[in-house]
């Protein structure tokens, strides 16, 4: 046991267990609300970059192509030292909701290409179809298209979706407290790396080792003909 | 605004030098690294090949920020002399070990994607498993691993900018010293900043998407 002591101090660690706790739920919860805005982001920018319109498509174009080509990082900055006082609030964004903001709209315009090459795999038949039937472009969106479409992209969702909480760790540098930072914090205050480190990495490993056992699972049950 | 843009260029240049030397560095030792990998994984080794699958997944499923705090903070601690990296050659082993993930799948599923009948029908001819490799299969997967390839590169150039957590003077860490000198001009420096990465990492997205309509894409791959 001694040896094992020496590697990794599980004594000076567990007390640190509500912080390391904490850190989690707080990584999960930023996960998860901006998880929601990026959906959102990526179905409207992905109905838009397929939109008959040109100024609509290039507008939705140009937004991804400018996250894909900037890195997170600098957009987290951006967002949460240079924008100004929000009108509806009446102050600047806290922390909290820029790195949320920042989060949503970086896996927003990933999301919208993995959403926008499910909506181009649906049959050009089944489109034509409902053109027939006089359905509108909101309609054939709305009943044929998306339903399909989301069945097929659930899998590369999920994949996104594990990258989306391996990037949260970022926001630590805005000065959020997430699982990161909780390793932070056992690093400076007991000046023990492997312990702080390699307990957060584990943190992260399990979360995406579920998400993983999810996305086989849901390739095993959506997967179309 | 231009004056301090002026003034403040030297520091975001030598920054983008600095950001070009890793990614560069990156790109060399990632992709070999990875294609090694991928041959592994793309062969009959299996003890190996599942050994490789857990390295894989341990390295995809962790944050890079963990990775380079592995490498920079606890691999020193383990009092082994030669884990001990300055900052520089740890940035660029960790984007390499987090490159290589990527690489070898991508690797791999171009292997793959060479018809099997054509490894069978080279193995009648006599040909040995190298020449194989060398002459049937590599010609054929090379093209198809170029588009998700210059995907990865995007990645690795992206990546550099968390290294400055570290101390690296990259070309984001040049723009926060920037930014402290010239508070007022924040927004104007990260929006340089951001135009920088642009500039390097648009060219390299298009470069993916012209090699892909002309060698197409593998398919069901990533």
């Amino acid at each position: 046991m001694n040896f094992l002591l020496e590697f990794y101090n599980y004594r000076i660690l567990a007390e640190y267990i509500p912080q390391f706790y904490e850190g989690l739920c707080t990584t999960l919860k930023i996960s998860f609300v901006a998880l929601f805005g990026s959906l959102a982001i990526g179905t409207v920018f992905a109905c838009l970059r397929l939109a008959p319109n040109p100024i609509l498509w290039r507008l939705a174009a140009s937004y991804v192509q400018a996250i894909r080509s900037t890195p997170l990082l600098v957009q987290i900055y951006i967002i949460y030292f240079a924008l100004p006082e929000i009108p509806l609030l009446d102050r600047r964004l806290n922390e909290l909701e820029g790195g949320i903001l920042a989060l949503a709209l970086n896996a927003g315009a990933y999301m919208s290409e993995i959403i926008r090459a499910g909506i181009q795999s649906v049959a050009r038949g089944q489109v034509e179809g409902a053109m027939s039937l006089g359905m509108t472009y909101i309609q054939r969106m709305r009943h044929v298209v998306l339903p399909q479409a989301l069945a097929r992209v659930v899998p590369p969702l999920l994949g996104q979706t594990a990258i989306l909480i391996k990037d949260s760790s970022l926001v630590s540098f805005i000065g959020v407290s997430e699982l990161f930072s909780a390793g932070v914090t056992v690093m400076t205050e007991r000046l023990i790396p492997t312990e702080a480190f390699v307990t957060v990495a584990l943190g992260y490993l399990v979360i995406y080792l579920v998400l993983l056992w999810a996305s086989n699972w849901a390739q095993r049950r959506l997967a179309g003909p | 605004m231009s004056e301090t843009i002026l003034i403040t260029a030297p520091l975001l240049m030598k920054g983008l030098w600095l950001t070009i030397k890793i990614s560069m560095w990156t790109v060399a030792l990632g992709s070999f690294l990875g294609f090694v990998i991928g041959l592994i994984r793309a062969s009959r080794m299996k003890i190996l090949k599942a050994a490789l699958g857990v390295y894989i997944h341990c390295l995809r499923g962790t944050p890079f920020l963990v990775q380079l705090y592995l490498i920079y903070f606890v691999l020193p601690a383990t009092g082994v002399e030669w884990l001990k990296f300055e900052a520089f050659p740890a940035a660029v082993i960790a984007l390499s070990l987090y490159t290589s993930t990527y690489v070898s799948e991508i690797v791999r599923a171009g292997i793959e994607a060479v018809p099997k009948g054509q490894v069978e029908a080279a193995r009648a001819l006599g040909m040995s498993k190298w020449q194989t490799l060398g002459h049937v299969i590599l010609p054929q997967a090379l093209k198809l691993m170029i588009p998700p390839m210059t995907g990865v590169y995007v990645l690795i150039i992206k990546g550099t900018s968390v290294v400055s957590v570290i101390g690296i003077t990259e070309l984001l860490r040049a723009g926060e010293q920037a930014a402290l000198r010239y508070p007022s001009e924040l927004m104007t420096l990260y929006g340089l900043v951001a135009l920088l990465y642009f500039v390097y990492c648009y060219p390299v997205l298009r470069l993916g998407r012209w090699a892909e309509t002309k060698f197409g894409r593998i398919e069901n791959s990533l």
